[in-house]
């Protein structure tokens, strides 16, 4: 739904396109765990984890589209402020434990 | 504005009229009206409160001279858990957002009902069956729980007794919290009526909606904690037990994740409730109206990246400790500007003291000496001398009951007219008030000495010098047990033999005031436009 | 004996009453606009999200305690498995998305079968999950199993988030499946429709979160470099 009660329509080739990509990026993933990246590795990892899943957000979840109501634009990147500064303060006591 | 003679062209079917064709327990259970919803929260929560405050009575009196009383250690180890878990979890959070938010919410913002009233009425559902489990969880197993409110780790992984179901109990009423606040957020977004801005909102609905979002974003936190603890329980997975190289600290980060922003789902609300009452008995527009609403906000904020400050002296670094204590004396700030608004609404207004603002002014005196009580502990190396002692028991009391409590007490004597039609017999309140007041502080002043000469807390039995501390609390317990009954038979009485209530008996000028007491089925016939702020034009008394 | 009988007997119209209550509550319609409905559900969705977070928190400090630990325990997950699971789920996220646009185009029939295709690729999901454990057990690796309590502690905090995160997961699947079902009996039977899309709408948006829940379960537990 779009703001004001049109339904979004995305064709079936958005879709799949999105997910071809998705595969991709899994693909590489994969593959990408099998080399030596040292400390970058996880950073790698989380980085294509992040981008497939705002794909996933952005076109299957439509939120892409919802933009015009603030709640929907907000509630994920507020969502992830606060889990990472959650992680965040967690760690100012374990890792200076 | 002619509010009054509105609500008379309105008087129809008030929502306690009965549909028929059902037994009127079915048709209370299975109602999906957010009022009747409002009422079942009365009466259960209220129900737990009462057996809350037999439990703390029962403790004061053991405590009532030192060495055994009546009772067994273990015996004294199970009340003050289940005092802390049928309080908080059972009372104090979902009190008031479950009763008065469910009642007024709609109403203030000009909608008929809530976003969502089945899912209303399931939170209700599953906050009975959390109930319900928490009360089996007593009888079986091998005896009921004594780990305290918090279940900290191992002790409670360690304990014979019947952790597993008590725990499960409280997961599931993480549940019910969290869909009222979905509710309630969806609510707000969506159904204000036309005119009503986000900046016309009453006060009350800035502090429900910033209280939803904490419990839509943070209980799920405790839900996994506590679910990690069952599974420790049931299979061992080793994540909070040490002997498998878990880190039990970590159960309390988690755990205060949500409940240190849990008491702020308790507080949050009764500041909403305060900011109601004050303008209308000062019959003033309220000072500083976006102070308060952005105050509100920074609380819950600020308020969710505290919860270090329950662990100084837990073995947490010392790092983190300086940041959680700096943040707290930071969350300490907009409390205080609530504090200030509220007096400077009283200034030069035309204060008339009714029960409900001797209530409001209680709170603001009683929190006061809660809030600043609460500083000391923020201090680091004050907290290592004041942690787990009477200290932080008398703190606490005086910021949730004489708080959030004491706001309930006053959000009953405000909102009775409109929720039952029936006026409250007013001279008895100001009697039960001096009985709350004085038992109150004799009750949990002598705590805060106590705990300052270094009384722990939770402590079955104590050194004699504490004696006479612990002897004038047990007092205070009776003529604070005695206020209560005062003040809730006054209540009963008036139910039943209370004058017809009037649609605006103080004055107020928010909308649940422009509608028949009690309110008829879906709150408005035509939904009001909105066309001026929360308290402008207070319109005086019939 | 009788007794009993004689007390079910005499509070049988009680229920009787009381479970057409329910029946009348379930029967009730309430005007709902659409954003609202997807409001509560991308609430529902951030509170789920905070579910798995907790979990995230505890993985992460874990994981910086134990990194070599970590490592070691990882590489005796199969992986394989993990990486066609994982295409698994984006594959049934496409199918879902599908079938949501095709309900409302009004093409019920393609909509129902894509239903059907998300609800095989989420049972396939699980059926491996359940070769993937079944052969841990078997080699003895499962919380508190003698087995494991021989190794060092990283290891077996490792398993232990391994099966409560990916536990709590399949968890999550599992009541995907069944809501999946629940919504391919209200489109056959015309409940929910062309003009009435959006209880099928929240599905896909709850079956999308299981999905990028997976999407960083599978490189934290299978790919840990």
């Amino acid at each position: 739904m779009g703001m004001r009660g049109k339904p979004v329509f995305l064709s079936p080739k958005t879709y799949v396109w999105v997910w071809m990509i998705l595969i991709f990026l899994t693909g590489l993933t994969v593959s990408f765990a099998g080399m030596d990246w040292g400390r970058w590795g996880m950073v790698i990892l989380l980085l294509v984890a992040t981008i497939k899943s705002s794909l996933i957000l952005n076109y299957f979840m439509h939120l892409r589209y919802e933009k015009k109501i603030r709640l929907f634009r907000w509630i994920i990147p507020g969502i992830l402020l606060l889990l990472v500064l959650f992680i965040g303060f967690t760690f100012l006591d374990v890792v200076f434990r | 504005m002619d509010a009054v003679r509105l609500g008379e062209t309105q008087r129809g079917k008030h929502f306690y009229h009965s549909e028929g064709g059902l037994h009127w327990l079915l048709e209370w259970i299975f109602s999906t009206d957010h009022k009747r919803i409002g009422i079942l929260y009365l009466v259960t929560i209220l129900s737990f409160f009462f057996i809350g405050v037999s439990l703390g009575f029962l403790m004061r009196l053991e405590l009532i001279a030192p060495g055994p009383t009546f009772m067994l250690p273990q015996t004294y180890n199970t009340l003050f858990t289940l005092h802390g878990v049928i309080m908080i979890f059972l009372f104090v959070i979902p009190g008031i957002p479950a009763i008065f938010g469910n009642f007024f919410l709609p109403i203030q913002i000009g909608a008929r009902d809530v976003a969502f009233p089945k899912i209303n009425l399931l939170s209700w559902w599953i906050y009975l069956i959390g109930a319900l489990l928490a009360i089996v969880s007593l009888f079986t197993g091998e005896g009921p729980m004594d780990t305290g409110w918090t279940f900290y780790v191992p002790y409670s992984l360690r304990t014979t007794v019947n952790v597993p179901l008590a725990v499960f109990a409280v997961f599931i009423l993480g549940f019910s919290s969290i869909l009222t606040g979905i509710n309630f957020i969806t609510t707000i977004h969506r159904l204000r009526a036309q005119g009503m801005h986000w900046f016309r909102l009453p006060l009350f609905i800035w502090s429900l909606y910033a209280t939803a979002w904490v419990q839509v974003l943070v209980t799920p936190v405790v839900g996994i904690t506590l679910l990690l603890t069952l599974l420790e329980r049931l299979v061992g997975v080793g994540i909070f037990d040490p002997a498998k190289g878990g880190d039990p600290i970590l159960y309390q980060h988690l755990f205060w994740i949500y409940s240190h922003p849990a008491v702020y789902i308790m507080i949050l609300p009764a500041m909403g409730v305060i900011s109601e009452i004050i303008p209308v008995f000062a019959h003033r527009t309220i000072f500083g109206y976006k102070a308060i609403v952005f105050s509100s906000l920074a609380i819950a904020s600020v308020g969710s990246l505290v919860w270090g400050h329950h662990m100084f002296v837990s073995g947490q670094s010392d790092l983190a400790s300086l940041i959680f204590s700096l943040l707290t004396f930071l969350v300490a700030v907009p409390s205080a500007i609530k504090v200030f608004n509220w007096v400077a609404t009283l200034y030069k207004g035309s204060i008339e003291i009714k029960p409900p603002f001797l209530f409001a002014l209680t709170f603001i005196f009683l929190f006061s000496i809660g809030g600043l009580t609460g500083l000391f502990q923020g201090a680091l190396a004050t907290d290592v001398h004041l942690h787990d002692t009477y200290w932080v028991v008398g703190h606490f009391h005086y910021v949730i009951f004489g708080g959030t409590g004491f706001a309930i007490f006053g959000a009953l004597h405000y909102w009775f007219p409109k929720m039952f039609g029936k006026m409250v017999y007013e001279k008895i309140p100001f009697l039960a008030w001096v009985f709350l007041f004085v038992g109150f502080n004799t009750l949990y002043f002598p705590m805060l000495i106590l705990g300052w000469k270094g009384m722990p807390r939770r402590y079955y039995d104590y050194l004699p010098p504490f004696h006479s501390l612990q002897f004038i609390s047990t007092i205070g317990s009776w003529i604070l047990i005695a206020g209560l009954i005062l003040l809730f038979g006054n209540l009963f009485y008036s139910l039943f033999r209370g004058k017809e209530g009037e649609i605006n008996p103080w004055g107020g000028a928010t909308l649940e005031w422009q509608i028949p007491s009690p309110p008829p089925k879906e709150n408005f016939k035509e939904i009001p436009v909105v066309d001026r702020g929360p308290y402008d034009g207070w319109v005086g008394l019939s | 004996m009788t007794g009993a009988l004689m007390m079910v007997g005499s509070v049988y119209p009680e229920i009787k009453i009381g479970c057409f209550g329910f029946y009348r509550l379930l029967k009730m319609k309430y005007y709902q606009d659409e954003t609202s409905s997807k409001m509560g559900m991308w609430l529902f969705l951030s509170s789920e999200i905070l579910l798995f977070g907790g979990l995230f928190i505890l993985y992460s400090v874990y994981r910086f305690k134990f990194s070599h630990s970590f490592h070691l325990a990882a590489e005796a997950l199969n992986r394989p498995i993990g990486t066609v699971n994982t295409l698994l789920l984006l594959t049934s996220s496409l199918t879902i998305a599908l079938s949501i646009s095709s309900l409302k185009e009004g093409k019920r029939s393609v909509s129902l079968l894509s239903l059907i295709a998300t609800l095989l690729l989420g049972l396939l999901f699980l059926g491996l999950k359940y070769v993937e454990w079944v052969e841990k057990i078997d080699h003895g690796i499962y919380p508190n199993s003698p087995r494991l309590l021989e190794r060092n502690s990283g290891e077996i905090l490792f398993f232990g988030l391994y099966y409560s995160m990916i536990g709590l997961h399949g968890f999550h699947v599992l009541i995907g499946l069944i809501v999946l079902v629940i919504m391919g009996i209200l489109i056959i039977k015309g409940k929910v429709n062309e003009d009435h899309f959006i209880p099928l709408e929240n599905t896909g948006l709850y079956w999308h979160l299981v999905d990028i829940l997976w999407v960083f379960l599978f490189p934290l537990f299978y790919l840990i470099p």
